[in-house]
This record gives structure tokens, C-alpha cells and sequence, in this order.
């Protein structure tokens, strides 16, 4: 059984996440049909305040296996979560109420977090006015694109100004100001101190990242290279547009 | 207003934008307890009827239409938002809240079922006493709207679910609807002789709503039964919902998600 605690600080104090032998495997539920897979086999991962952290990996990897169980929406065969702070998870699929309003869907979170009524009202058009989702307030949820649905299922993981940001496949589906809104939005929350960890199957801007973890054979492994030398070596270098939308798009 | 409050306010605004559930919850009732009625007409007039066959079949027809829509409610509140329901749980809600507001928002459905249902039934039924006729059918629908959680809670496929559910209260029905005089017992070992009703969910609730349709009294007999039957499945709802969360009943991971 896997080991889920929330710390009361007596990690370093640097340390928002740490999750060390993560093992998963999904059994057949049912007797001589299916079989078995191994998704985790041993993973750890530490996150520290401040960072931003990059986890690639193929498709059926693993990954969001990986998200779930740091977030606590699924149970590890065997491994230690330790987490510090209130943690803000964006799933890749967006698990929301279709039929309420996105002010709604707003207001129900916000009891989840317990957070005052005008503080929601605050937050929600903040966060509405950087990813450009205001004029979509009145809208049932299953009524909006398949972009829009995904600003709002990011918002909803921000609305509570967490320590650490776990987002999985977070830009899926945006447009090009949005995923530029997106990175300024991260940048802002790095500066505050906010720890993000960002899962893709494919990362194109590798200098946005402190670090990139690949997810591989279920264990991770820090990528050669670090992204700081590629930040610092591609300072003065203009991205093509092509490349950043195509990541856009690939989310 | 308080938490549970404010999220129930939700769900019933979320059932009330699904316009197919508001014309089931208006216009089945009426059309199932006049096709009883007609269906059961030329039924012979035993002795155990207790009443003329078209009436004993519009009563019937009640208890099933609102029975089953709750059910039904009860079902789909626990599959639909399934998902939406984890990541509110991952939020901070414990998951007895979220529970919580299911039933009670099943609790609203199952009045203004129970509401609809009675009103149709009085358009050809002198009922003696609605108030209380108004409550067992509340009791039924409890009954049913709580089978509806646990199955949707350990089959959570909407068709898988329905299949189960519809199987249940159509078998459920016949024999608790008096047209089927049962006093069959079976032997259980270690606990002896036990009544086929007994085994029969709506039975108990049905013979408090036809006394309270017929003579305006309360079927005493069968009161603490019916309520054991909402506690039991009160409880099994409780554990069964309580065993698909990952993270138990009364802790979250501390406001995340």
C-alpha cells in the first residue's frame, strides 16, 4: 500500500512534493482475459519550491497514471507520497459538470476550497481575464468549445492560489494567445513561488523548463542537457511561430 | 447558506437544465398509472384485491412510476457526475458531503415525483387521506432512489445500471402489487422462516400507501419495516460510496486539486 501523507512541514522546507518506489500495475477484473500492465515501476520524483518541471513520456506511458496517484486520486501499489501545501490539479480530461455555468462550476470549487464567496468572484474574473474566458461566465459548460472547456478546467486548479500546480496536458486545445497567456500566467505564479509541474507527451520549448523528467519503462529519469543551458543558450533566439504553434496544438 | 446547501441548490439546477428529466418527472406518472389502471380493469375481482382492480392498479401504477423515477434519479446522480464528483472530492469535499447532496437532492426529485403521481392518482381515485398517501410515496421513492445509489455506486455503467434497476423494480412491483396474493416462505439456515416479501423492497411502503389511499389509516404493521429498509439501504449506500473513494470518508488531501 501506498504511503499518502500531507506533510505538516517537517520535510525540507523546500520540498512541496516528494514521492519515492512508486509502483502501479492494472490488473485484469477479470479471470484468463486480459492481462496485467505494469505502468509504475519504482518512480520517484522530488519537487522543489519554485521549480518548474517538465514530464515527457510516450504515449500509455504512464503519465497520468503518475499525476493521479501525486495528486491522490488513485492509489499506488506501493511507494510514499509526502505532500506540503495546498496542491492545484488540472487533469487531462476535464472533469467538470456539464450542465452548470462556468460561474457556477466556479462556485461549487470554491466551497470544495472553502474559500469566501467575493474571494471566488475575485479570482474567477482575475483568472477569466488573463486566459480570455470572460464573456463565457453564463455558459453551461457543455456548451462551450473544446478550447474554452479547457481554460476553464486549468482555472478551476489555480482558483485556490495553490503551492504546487500539477497540470497534465495542460494547453490542449488552446489557441495561440491563450498558450502565450498560458506561459506568462506560469511565469507569474514561478515568481510567487508556486511550484509547477507540467506533463506532455511532447515538450518543444525546453528552455521554459528548470528541469525535464522522462517517464520511461515506469521510472523516471532527469533528461541530459539541463533546460536552463538550453534557456541560456537560446537567450537571444526567436522560436518560429510553426514550432510554438505545433506545440500549442499538441498540447 | 451552508456548503451542503449550496451544492445541492447545484445539483437541482443541473437535473432541472436536463429537459428530458423534467417532462419524465411530469408527464410518465400520469400515463403509467392511467395504463395500470386500464391494464388491470378486466382483472377478476379476488377477494385479497382489497379494492376494484382498476383502482388497485392505478395505486400500483403509482408506486411504480415513482419508485422508478427515483431510481433512476438516484442512479444517474452517482454515474453521471461520477467524475466530476473525484475531482471535487480531490478539492476538499469529503466525499459524505458529496454523498450527502445526492440524497438530498434525490429527496427534492422523489417530493415532486411524489407530488405529480398523487395528483394524477386523485383524478380517478378518492384518496382518504393524501397527506399521508403523500408521505409513504415519498418513503417508497426513498427506498428506491437509495437502490438506485448503491447500484449505480457497484455497477457505475448507465446501461448496465438501467438493466439492473429496471430488472429489480419490475420484479419488485409485481409481487408487492397484491395482484399476486404471496405468503410463500423460505427456510434460511440460521435464521428460519422468512417471508418472500420480506425480500420484496416496495412491498412494505405499498401496503402503507393503499391503506392510506383506502381507509385513511396507517398500516402500523408495516411501518418499522419500511423504515428499516431506508436505514439498511441508507447504510449500504454510505459503505458502498465510501468503499470507491480512494481517499475515505471524512478527510480530503487538504484542499488541492
Amino acid at each position: 500500500m501506498v504511503d499518502n501523507t500531507a506533510s505538516n512541514g517537517d520535510t525540507d522546507g523546500s520540498v512541496v512534493l516528494e514521492a519515492t518506489d512508486l509502483e502501479k500495475t492494472y490488473q485484469s477484473r477479470l479471470p484468463f482475459v486480459g492481462r496485467s500492465v505494469e505502468v509504475l515501476t519504482g518512480a520517484d520524483i522530488t519537487l522543489t519550491e519554485g521549480e518548474i518541471v517538465g514530464i515527457v513520456g510516450g504515449n500509455g506511458s504512464g503519465k497520468s497514471t503518475l499525476m493521479k496517484i501525486l495528486v491522490g486520486a488513485l492509489q499506488a501499489d506501493a511507494g510514499r507520497v509526502t505532500r506540503d501545501g495546498a496542491i492545484g490539479w488540472c487533469p487531462q480530461e476535464t472533469l467538470l459538470y456539464d450542465r452548470l455555468t462556468v460561474a457556477e462550476t466556479f462556485a461549487l470549487f470554491g466551497e470544495a476550497y472553502d474559500l469566501p464567496d467575493d474571494r471566488v468572484v475575485e479570482r474567477r474574473d482575475d483568472l477569466a481575464d488573463r486566459l480570455d474566458f470572460e464573456q463565457f461566465l453564463d455558459y453551461r459548460v457543455d456548451h462551450l468549445s473544446g478550447g474554452n472547456r479547457q481554460k476553464v478546467n486549468l482555472a478551476i486548479a489555480l482558483l485556490h492560489e495553490p503551492d504546487l500546480l500539477l497540470l497534465d496536458e495542460p494547453y490542449t486545445g488552446f489557441d495561440w494567445e491563450t498558450y502565450l497567456a498560458f506561459w506568462d500566467l506560469t511565469d507569474t505564479l514561478v515568481e510567487n513561488g508556486t511550484t509547477i509541474a507540467i506533463i506532455s507527451h511532447l515538450i518543444s520549448e525546453r528552455e521554459r523548463f528548470d528541469r525535464i523528467l522522462e517517464l520511461e519503462d515506469g521510472t523516471l529519469t532527469e533528461q541530459s542537457g539541463t533546460p536552463q543551458q538550453t534557456r541560456d543558450s537560446a537567450h537571444d533566439a526567436q522560436p518560429t511561430t510553426d514550432t510554438d504553434e505545433a506545440a500549442a496544438q499538441e498540447g | 447558506m451552508s456548503r451542503l446547501t449550496t451544492v445541492t441548490r447545484l445539483r437541482v439546477t443541473e437535473l432541472a437544465r436536463q429537459p428530458l428529466t423534467l417532462v419524465m418527472l411530469l408527464a410518465l406518472p400520469p400515463i403509467v398509472i392511467e395504463m395500470y389502471g386500464v391494464a388491470v380493469k378486466s382483472f377478476p375481482q379476488l377477494p385479497t384485491l382489497g379494492a376494484d382492480p382498476a383502482t388497485v392498479g392505478r395505486m400500483t401504477g403509482t408506486l411504480f412510476a415513482v419508485a422508478f423515477l427515483a431510481g433512476l434519479v438516484g442512479l444517474f446522480q452517482v454515474i453521471s457526475a461520477r467524475r466530476g464528483d473525484e475531482r471535487a472530492a480531490i478539492a476538499g469535499f469529503p466525499r459524505w458531503e458529496l454523498l450527502a447532496t445526492r440524497l438530498l437532492t434525490m429527496v427534492i426529485i422523489a417530493v415532486a415525483g411524489a407530488t405529480v403521481a398523487l395528483a394524477a392518482l386523485s383524478y380517478n381515485v378518492d384518496v382518504a387521506t393524501a397527506t399521508l398517501a403523500f408521505g409513504f410515496l415519498v418513503l417508497a421513492a426513498l427506498v428506491y432512489g437509495l437502490i438506485g445509489v448503491i447500484v449505480g455506486t457497484v455497477v457505475p455503467q448507465e446501461l448496465e445500471g438501467s438493466i439492473v434497476l429496471v430488472f429489480m423494480a419490475d420484479i419488485d412491483n409485481a409481487l408487492s402489487s397484491g395482484l399476486f396474493p404471496i405468503d410463500a416462505s423460505t427456510t434460511i439456515p440460521l435464521v428460519g422462516d422468512v417471508a418472500v416479501t420480506d425480500f420484496v423492497p416496495l412491498y412494505h411502503p405499498r401496503e402503507l400507501f393503499v391503506t392510506a389511499v383506502l381507509d385513511g389509516g396507517v398500516a402500523s404493521g408495516h411501518l418499522l419495516p419500511a423504515l428499516g429498509w431506508v436505514f439498511g439501504l441508507l447504510t449500504i449506500a454510505f459503505v458502498a460510496y465510501g468503499h470507491t473513494a480512494g481517499n475515505g470518508w471524512f478527510t480530503s488531501n487538504g484542499g488541492s486539486a
